[in-house]
Parts: C-alpha cells; structure tokens; sequence
C-alpha cells in the first residue's frame, strides 16, 4: 500500500512537471502571438499551424546554443543560479490542488502533490527562495549590469512580500486554515472570496505580478536601462531555465489568485473542476500578458513608494476589518 | 535515523562551509544551507509550522538583506581581507565552540538512557497547535517580544531622522580607510 503511494505521487510528480514545462512553452507562444496582436502585427506564425510548433523550434535553437561562461564569473554560482530559480518555481506548484480528489480503480486520488496543513505558508516559504537564483546570477555573472539587476531583483521582493503576505491573511482568518484544499473547499461551499476581499485581491494580484518580475515591474531585467539586467550573460540552456522560471511563476501567480480568490477548481457542474480550474488560470495568464502589453514600467522609487505606502497600509486596514467583524467586534 | 544522519552531515558541513568559505557570497550560500538544513530537521521533529516560518523568515527574508548588501559591497569579487576584525576573535570563537560542543556532548550523554520525553499529542507542532500555544498560555511572552520589536524599529526611524532640510536623511560620514 505505501509502495502505491509512493509510484502514484512519482506519477503525479512527473506530471505535473511535464504539464507545467508544456504550459510554459505555451504560455511563451501565446504571449508572443498576443502581444503581436496587441501592437498590430501577426506574431510567430511560420513554424506549424499557427505557429504551433515554435515552442519546439525555440527548444532545439536553446539547447544547440553555445554554454557561455564570462571569464570573471564564479563558476559554481553562475552555474547554480538558474537551477535555483527553475527549482522554487517547480516546488511550489507541489500544493496546489488543480481540481476535486477522482476517484480511479477503487482509490481516491488528491490532484496535488502534497496537502500540508501549512499549504499557504509553503507557497509563501518556496517563492521566496526563487529571488536567490536572480540575485546569484546577478552576482556571479561579474557584470554591472546583472549585479544591479540581482539587487533590484532582492529589494523587490523584500518589499513586496509583505503586502502578499497582509492581503491573505483576512482568508486565513475567514476559513481558520491554511490548507489549501480546505481554502477552495469553503469557497465551494459558501462564497468565492474576489467578492468579499476585493481589495486584498487586487493587492495580491499586484504583489504577484511583482514577484514574477512580469512588466510593470520587470525592473530586475529591464532591457532598456539594465540590458537585460540578471541574465545578460547567460545563453543556451541556462538562459532557457531562467524563462522557464519565469513563465512557470507566472503560471503558479495565477494558479494561486484562482485558488484563493476565485474558488480554485469550483464552478459549475457540467464541466470537470480540472477544467474549471484550467480555464479560470488560463483567463489570469490573458490578464498577465494583457497588462504586459499596456503598462509601461515603473520607475524604481515609484515602485518602492508604491509598496510601502500604498499597498502594505491598504492591506493591513483590510486585515484589521476582517478580524474585527471574524471576532464579532463590529 | 538515516535521515538525521544525512542531515546532520550537511547541516553540519554547511556551518564548517561559512567559516571556512573565503568569498563572502559563498559564506552567505553556505549559511542558507545550513539554514535549511535546520529547517529539514524541524519537519522532522513534527513542527510544520517552525519549519515554514524557518524558511520564510531566515531563508527568504533575513538572508536576502545579507545578500543584497554582501553583493553590493564585494562586487568585485575580492577575497575576504585576511586581517582580523576584532584583536583574539579567532580565539575567543574557538573557545566559545569548544565550551558550547562540550555541553552539547553533556547533555546528550546525560539523556542517553533512553527517550525521556513523551510522545507528541496528535496535532501538534502544526498551525492550529502554534496559535492556541501563542494566543493562549504564550501570550505575555508574544505580547513582550512585539513590543521589543516595535521599540526596535521606532529605534531605526529616530537613528535615522532626518536632520539638515528636514526631508533627507543625514549623509554619511566618508570613511577614511
């Protein structure tokens, strides 16, 4: 019985891992083809129908590319860097549950990886170990620019995560759990929780977006000033991995919104809550390259302006007001 | 057993690894393993929750601080200078490791009889255990160490007031070395 646990979770693992590098590959064609529709253009169209077979083009042109090392580099760190980040994105989409438990063969089989009872604290713990790949990289690399990136990267993040954290707390006090199947369960039972924490989502989505580095605030790579900023030296399979990071937190920042906020894999029932689950993270990734191709960047104290003063006291007062009315003082 | 094992030769590899490391954004590598290591070492004794906050708090907040200022200070890569900061440092380290080993040792001899701690109760060390622990009998303690805290950093915006125009904060002296 432990040995079927233990290959159905290897199953799941390798799943998860393939939907999610297919996700990535796709998201990237979908984003390039919409931004091409954005600004009046066709967007990659040659490579199969529709240019559907890009993403494969792109990954035999990424992986016969040259390895390059900068000979000031720090061999072991520069080598490192996108590992890690690669790493703490993968790891956090472990939780997430991607729809109801099924039922196969007599067994009930959970559509997550694991369902701690600190769910959310483990989202929180794993996404913040992804700044790290940028700012090794950043370091190692040797390079102004990519050095600047790598602090900017950090100060980003120190900054945004506190508002992330505020603005789920009023769900934590509201379900009493941070389980994440227990979150979506009591949305599906009561009340998606967009309609009565508007503004902690809209603080979350932002903070989300900050972390994932997505433009308005991609100042960690900004091409115009930094050149790219963290992965300006990097090629081939290693720069690969960086937007694989990328893309797939990109993918986890929605798979999360819809989780907390939008009833996770809830919905209606004549579709499968797979289904419902995709389609609502699908609509968020629309949303993220939509915004990408609206909003110009934002200036670095403007951002941290925008962190401290705007987002973080926002999220609080929200904090303080679910906790009052949870507690029965208003 | 095993896996305490394991853990415990790269905890303890990690924490040889800061010391020993001559770049200082290896050092600060170094003591994230070792950070994490502990928090392993966490889950395995039951405490979720300490895990996760070991994690989020050192792993993902207080060492990126450190890496955000190490990158910026050793940019260019220098070794570490071999001058001593402080006059015996490498001694009175030496010997608090030594004196700190040895009690370790003590104590782990004296409660090598056998397991004298109970078994945990069902729950605990997770969430719901960590809140009714701080909100309830731990509340004083919660409550001192807040205000500690606060005090602290009402103490950083006072240190850091501004003083000529009244907007800026006040340059810093050049160092002259």
């Amino acid at each position: 019985m432990i040995l079927l646990s233990v290959v159905i979770t290897i199953v799941k693992v390798i799943l998860l891992v393939g939907i999610l590098m297919t996700g990535f590959a796709y998201t990237m064609l979908l984003e390039r083809r919409l931004l091409g529709f954005f600004q009046l253009r066709l967007g990659p169209n040659r490579v199969g129908p529709m240019g559907l077979l890009q993403p494969l083009a792109d990954a035999v042109k990424m992986l016969t590319k040259e390895d390059l090392l900068p000979s000031a580099a720090d061999p072991l760190v520069f080598r490192l860097a996108p590992v890690v980040a690669l790493f703490a994105a993968l790891a956090v989409d472990a939780v997430i549950p991607f729809g109801a438990p099924i039922h196969l063969f007599g067994l009930t089989i959970s559509l997550d990886i694991a369902n701690p009872g600190i769910g959310l604290l483990y989202v929180f713990a794993f996404s913040s170990l992804g700044v790290y790949g940028l700012v090794l990289a950043g370091w190692a690399s040797q390079n102004k620019y990519s050095l600047l990136g790598g602090v900017r990267s950090s100060a980003q993040l120190i900054s945004y995560e506190l508002a992330m954290g505020l603005s789920v707390l009023g769900i934590l006090i509201t379900v009493g759990s941070a389980n994440l199947e227990t979150i979506v369960q009591f949305q599906a039972h009561h009340w998606w929780f967009v309609f009565t924490q508007v503004i902690p989502f809209l603080v979350f989505f932002t903070t989300a977006m900050a972390e994932t580095n997505r433009i308005p605030f991609d100042l960690p790579e900004a091409e115009s000033e930094l050149v790219a900023g963290y992965h300006t030296e990097y090629s081939g399979i290693r720069f690969a991995m960086f937007y694989m990071a990328e893309y797939i937190n990109m993918i986890t920042a929605s798979g999360m919104a819809v989780t907390l906020f939008f009833g996770g894999w809830s919905g209606w029932s004549f579709l499968p809550p797979i289904i419902w689950f995709l389609l609502k993270v699908g609509a968020f990734i629309f949303v993220f390259i939509w915004i990408r191709a609206t909003l110009p960047r934002f200036r670095y104290d403007r951002l941290m302006n925008f962190g401290w003063k705007v987002l973080v006291p926002l999220a609080f007062v929200y904090v303080l007001a679910t906790a009052a009315l949870a507690s029965g003082a208003i | 057993m095993v896996g305490f094992i394991i853990l415990a030769v790269l905890s303890f590899a990690a924490a040889v690894g800061v010391v020993a490391a001559r770049t200082p954004v290896h050092s600060a590598l170094y003591l994230i393993g070792n950070v994490v290591t502990l928090a392993v070492f966490y889950l395995l004794l039951n405490a979720e929750f300490m895990a996760a906050a070991q994690v989020i708090v050192y792993a993902g907040a207080i060492m990126v601080l450190f890496l955000f200022v190490v990158t910026l200070l050793t940019a260019g890569k220098e070794e570490r200078e071999r001058s001593e900061g402080l006059p015996g440092q490498r001694a009175l380290s030496g010997f608090l490791a030594i004196t700190a080993g040895v009690l370790l040792a003590g104590v782990a001899v004296r409660y090598s009889a056998g397991p004298s701690v109970r078994p945990f109760a069902s729950g605990y060390g997770s969430l719901p255990a960590m809140g009714r622990l701080l909100w309830g009998p731990g509340f004083d303690y919660l409550a001192v160490v807040a205000l500690m805290l606060l005090t602290a950093a009402l103490a950083v915006l006072v240190l850091n007031r501004a003083v000529d125009d009244g907007r800026r904060p006040a340059k810093v002296k050049e160092d002259p070395s």
